[in-house]
């Protein structure tokens, strides 16, 4: 009986104080993140993109920094939070996480992959709520709108890898190149009529398309015969690493590869990540083209992979993410974070809505130095939602991943 | 229908009615008033939620028809709901038809696309159905894919917000009442449908189609009306979706929704119109659990503790039922209701 007056007293002591507690001492919060596709084809980046923002977020409350390189400071009295849901890659799913993390009061948001880049973005628009995107198709840009990207759109980045190819090409004859990626949104984004034309444009010869599945459950012997069979010698792609490693794979097995007796290159975009893909194949991979690349976590020299490898090593030692998304985390939450400091700087906290963030946020971002995690320097406008202005290019060679030009964004969509 | 302790019928009309006591229907008015008056109470997510709830109801129905009731078990029901959204965006988006008139043209379009996937159904079934219609999936896939001037291909196709006449209802709330009215229509009919000759013709065909041929039952005819009709239901619930995302795209189509289709039937109660309902919404609904609770698991366990819980609370709640309770939700709401319709009398065999 005692305990439990005892109980009582002390539950009334604890509702009264914080009844107590004036409005104005509670604290600002504003939110980051977004949902995230945990379940799925994405779940390894997205997984790693979720512990870079919540890294960064982390280290903003904690410091109030917003890199170690830059002067700007966050706001003292404001404490970000980081809100994500897990949508299954459902684009339906996603629709309603969106709902729910939009009435809780997050002013951005945040794309995990091309279907869910289909079905918000005209709804992003209409809400005028800026986002952050893992997804980097061309239809980003019929029209563009208010889904940012922090890497080239995936026809630049393989229109890139055609000039860089085309570049060294000896031959009198024109190039052959065919599309050789992955059957989902993500991988069929290439097939558009703006990236045909400029193949065509710059000299090559279109032979056709291949596709393989998005995680390859078989050997892709077939299609590439058929490129072997079309004397194919450029395969453009959109893939990610669990379809583009067997492929590769398989490619040396049918003696297929640039410096294989069946002399052909094979080039991705970004979510096919060179650094990983060496990591995972060693020699076996050497050849393999990607564009948009981030740079390998150990390259300690450049500013921002150093901040991921400290944060890491301060917030979670024992437990490090390996896998290159991280930074693709930590350009996400730099993004969505410089977005709210910069609309902070022209509305009051109580006046933020994701309007203003987009227009006072997102569009002033002019030269964001990342660090050089991203290419170049990001920047934003209206009508401009592809961050870098150039592509950096990188070819795996005696098992590692390694820089072999620069090209700029031509804006293909 | 079991009736409450006192109550009797008197006439046919009323051994056939939906709804025979007064008591029936004061809880179906009670219930219409709670559902139409949730946009008053209810945020935007919640709205949402529903929203998906009642298209997916009208995608179950035309599910439950083909399997619960005449037997053809179909694993391509997101392709042919991809037929019928992509069908009404099309007309919708490019060639400007209205869109009380694009809705019932991808329903028919959907439809008449069961009709060509179902003949195979006259030749074979069981596993072999099975393999038939996971391949009209795909199929239907690849061919919005390649028609990309059409479709828009893998880019998909941007449909601008329905309205009807001077009625805008691209807002959640306009919305979320045409999806609850068309649900409610749908549930009214495929509980009507189950009634008719063609229902019982279903039902037959279901338990034993040799049977069923020799008692005179055109097997031909009765397994396309079912194609035919669970498709429609299909393309409704497709076209709904499309206009409700305001894209389309062959993503909002994946195959793994018509697996999760049939384990809502399963959880429900196979072969009730009833346990369609109760399936969708006990799947949505741990759904949307599982989406909360997964970033307090996440923090709570591991980062990475939240990937597939969805995908694996739902495998193991189908599990669950299949060998607890393989008649599902349904059946046990049913025992629940007969237990109280002798109330205070009633006893446990």
């Amino acid at each position: 009986m005692g305990k439990t007056r005892f109980g009582f007293v002390a539950l009334l002591i604890v509702m009264v104080a914080l009844f107590m507690v004036p409005i104005g001492a509670q604290a600002k919060t504003l939110y980051v993140g977004g949902t995230q596709s945990l379940t799925g084809a994405f779940a390894e980046d997205s997984a790693a993109v979720l512990a870079g923002i919540q890294d960064y977020v982390r280290y903003v409350n904690e410091t109030k920094m917003m890199a170690p390189w830059r002067k700007e400071k966050f706001p003292a009295d404001i404490t970000l939070e980081v809100l994500w849901r897990d949508d299954e890659l459902k684009p339906a799913k996603a629709l309603s996480i969106y709902e729910e993390l939009k009435a809780k009061g997050m002013l951005v948001a945040r794309i995990s992959g091309s279907p869910i880049a289909l079905a918000l973005k005209d709804r992003l628009w209409e809400d005028q709520m800026g986002a952050t995107s893992m997804a980097s198709g061309s239809y980003l840009m019929t029209p563009p709108q208010s889904i940012f990207t922090y890497y080239p759109i995936y026809t630049d980045s393989c229109a890139a890898i055609a000039d860089w190819f085309k570049a060294s090409w000896k031959e009198s004859r024109k190039p052959r190149v065919a599309y050789l990626t992955a059957d989902n949104a993500m991988g069929k984004s290439l097939e558009i009529p703006a990236m045909r034309a400029y193949l065509d444009k710059i000299g090559y010869e279109f032979v056709g398309t291949q596709y393989v599945p998005l995680i390859a459950t078989s050997p892709p012997t077939t299609q590439l015969t058929w490129l072997k069979q079309k004397g194919v010698d450029l395969a453009l792609g959109v893939m990610i690493n669990p379809g583009s490693q067997p492929t590769v794979k398989e490619m040396v097995r049918l003696g297929m590869g640039p410096f294989q007796p069946y002399k052909m290159t094979f080039g991705v975009a970004l979510p096919g990540h060179a650094a990983v893909f060496a990591e995972a194949m060693g020699k076996l991979g050497d050849g393999y083209v990607c564009a948009g690349s981030f740079r390998p976590l150990d390259d300690l020299a450049t500013p921002g992979i150093k901040f991921c490898d400290d944060l890491q090593k301060k917030y979670h030692p024992d437990k490090r993410v390996t896998h290159i998304m991280y930074e693709g985390g930590m350009l996400e939450a730099m993004v969505q974070v410089e977005a709210l400091r910069l609309a902070l700087e022209k509305a009051p906290y109580e006046k933020l809505t994701p309007k203003v963030v987009l227009e006072q946020g997102f569009y002033r971002i002019k030269n964001l130095n990342t660090g050089d995690i991203s290419s170049t320097p990001l920047t934003y406008g209206k009508g401009d939602i592809e961050g870098v202005d150039e592509i950096r290019i990188d070819q795996v060679r005696n098992g590692k991943s390694v820089k072999v030009g620069l090209a700029p964004v031509h804006g293909i969509y | 229908m079991a009736l409450y302790s006192g109550t009797f019928h008197e006439n046919y009309a009323q051994d056939m009615a939906v709804f025979p006591t007064k008591l029936h229907w004061g809880l179906l008015i009670i219930f219409l008033i709670l559902l139409f008056t949730c946009p008053l109470f209810f945020s935007d997510r919640i709205l949402t939620i529903l929203t998906m709830i009642g298209i997916t109801i009208i995608s179950v129905h035309g599910l439950n028809i083909l399997v619960g009731y005449c037997g053809q078990i179909s694993m391509g029901h997101a392709g042919f709901m991809a037929v019928g959204g992509y069908t009404s965006a099309i007309l919708y988006a490019k060639l400007s038809f209205p869109f009380w008139a694009a809705l019932p043209c991808g329903a028919l379009a959907a439809g008449i696309a069961g009709l060509f996937f179902g003949l195979p159904s006259l030749k074979i079934k069981g596993f072999y159905l099975i393999m038939a219609t996971i391949a009209a999936h795909f199929i239907i896939i690849w061919a919005i894919i390649q028609l990309y001037g059409l479709t828009g291909g893998a880019d998909g196709l941007s449909v601008p917000r329905p309205r009807i006449g001077a009625i805008m209802l691209g807002t959640k709330t306009n919305y979320f009442y045409l999806v609850m009215v068309l649900a409610c229509l749908a549930t009214l009919i495929a509980h009507n449908i189950v009634r008719t000759r063609a229902g019982r013709a279903f039902i037959a065909i279901r338990d034993n189609d040799l049977a069923a041929e020799v008692m005179g039952i055109s097997l031909w005819s009765y397994k396309l009306q079912a194609f035919f009709i669970g498709c429609v239901f299909a393309g409704v619930a497709g076209a709904l979706l499309v206009h409700y995302i305001s894209f389309a795209s062959t993503d909002q189509f994946p195959f793994m929704d018509s697996v999760w289709y049939l384990g809502m039937l399963i959880v429900g109660g196979m072969g009730s119109t009833g346990g369609a309902i109760f399936g969708v919404v006990a799947l949505k609904l741990l759904d949307e659990l599982v989406t909360v609770i997964g970033p307090i698991l996440s923090a709570a366990v591991a980062p990475q503790a939240a990937a597939s819980v969805a995908i694996m609370s739902h495998g193991l709640i189908i599990i669950i039922f299949l060998i607890f309770e393989p008649r599902g939700l349904y059946h046990r709401w049913e025992m629940i209701k007969n237990y109280f319709r002798l109330w205070p009398f009633s006893h446990q065999e």
